[in-house]
């Protein structure tokens, strides 16, 4: 990507953004100069509608769409799962298992299952098992060694 | 996160073998105390290599058969239907093994005491494995509090 710094003498200040292609990077920059980092954008009941990243309560890839799912909305969003995690700044957001994506922060409590699964229940009551795979992972984000 | 932690076949299967083995030591030492018990009160200070053998070879495999036949019932969550004949199948073919293996002379009302310690054993571990969990639960939660309340610190002081 090429960047183009200019020093104006009292002008007024403007950032040009030109793309041939929306990338997760492109979407970033776009986000953080106009304050919305912590949005995202998506489709329920046929609106597009934006929330907040903080409000999500878990991110659940269904027949390879995308749904982030708050405490009132299930929002279809365009980004993968991978996309998503990789585009999110957030620690709080963590891929527990192969079609799902939880944010650690609306976990109300954990409870360990046999073979090393991690049983997480979600604010709303819901249950979320982050499979043995991801588990000691998950361990490692709680205690800050990640 | 990234996907770093993708395991490979051959480390998923040395995960698994080493739970069984780990299975396998457990339930030796166990049913090795058991016969050790019974040789000293007939007055006998020995065992047979090839007994131990027996037993080892034996709980391996049947640490297998627990695995992947009986959802591993001595580490589940609940005992369901399927757990408890897994734990009836498991005694019944340690308790042919010990009968025919010769491992206390063929005698039936010792091999039935054997059962029932193999039973008991079985229980103590799944209620040791419930027990380890509960207190896994108690330091899981507190270090989620911890993450959340690091995780408000990072973000008002951000703001």
């Amino acid at each position: 990507m090429k960047i183009d710094i200019k020093k104006t003498d009292g002008e007024e200040e403007k950032v040009v953004v030109r793309y041939s292609r929306m990338t997760p990077l492109i979407k970033r920059i776009i986000d953080v100069l106009s304050d919305e980092g912590g949005k995202i954008w998506g489709k329920a009941d046929g609106e597009t509608v934006s929330i907040l990243t903080g409000d999500i309560l878990y991110v659940e890839s269904v027949d390879d769409k995308t749904f982030a799912y708050t405490n009132d909305k299930i929002v279809r969003i365009e980004e993968t799962l991978n996309s998503f995690i990789d585009s999110i700044s957030d620690d709080s957001f963590f891929r527990c298992s192969k079609s799902m994506i939880i944010n650690v922060n609306h976990v109300v409590s954990l409870k360990s299952l046999s073979s090393n699964r991690i049983d997480a229940t979600i604010e709303g009551g819901e249950h979320i098992i982050i499979s043995r795979r991801y588990a000691s992972e998950f361990r490692r984000l709680l205690r800050g060694d990640r | 996160m990234k996907n770093d932690n993708n395991l490979t076949l051959f480390e998923r299967y040395l995960n698994k073998e080493i739970g069984i083995e780990f299975k396998a030591c457990l339930y030796f030492f166990a049913i090795l105390f058991f016969y050790c018990v019974n040789r000293m009160i007939n007055g006998d200070y020995s065992a047979e290599i090839l007994h131990m053998a027996e037993m080892i070879f034996g709980c391996y495999i049947m640490g297998y058969i627990q695995v992947f036949f009986f959802n591993n019932f001595d580490e589940s969550d609940k005992m369901g239907p399927l757990e408890w004949t897994g734990l009836g199948i498991c005694t019944l073919l340690y308790c042919l093994v010990s009968y025919f293996g010769g491992w206390f002379d063929k005698k039936l009302s010792v091999t039935l005491c054997f059962a029932a310690y193999v039973i008991f054993t079985y229980i103590c571990a799944y209620l040791i494995y419930k027990f380890k969990r509960k207190v896994d639960d108690k330091i899981l939660n507190k270090e989620l509090e911890l993450f959340k309340e690091n995780h408000k610190k990072v973000n008002d002081n951000g703001e």
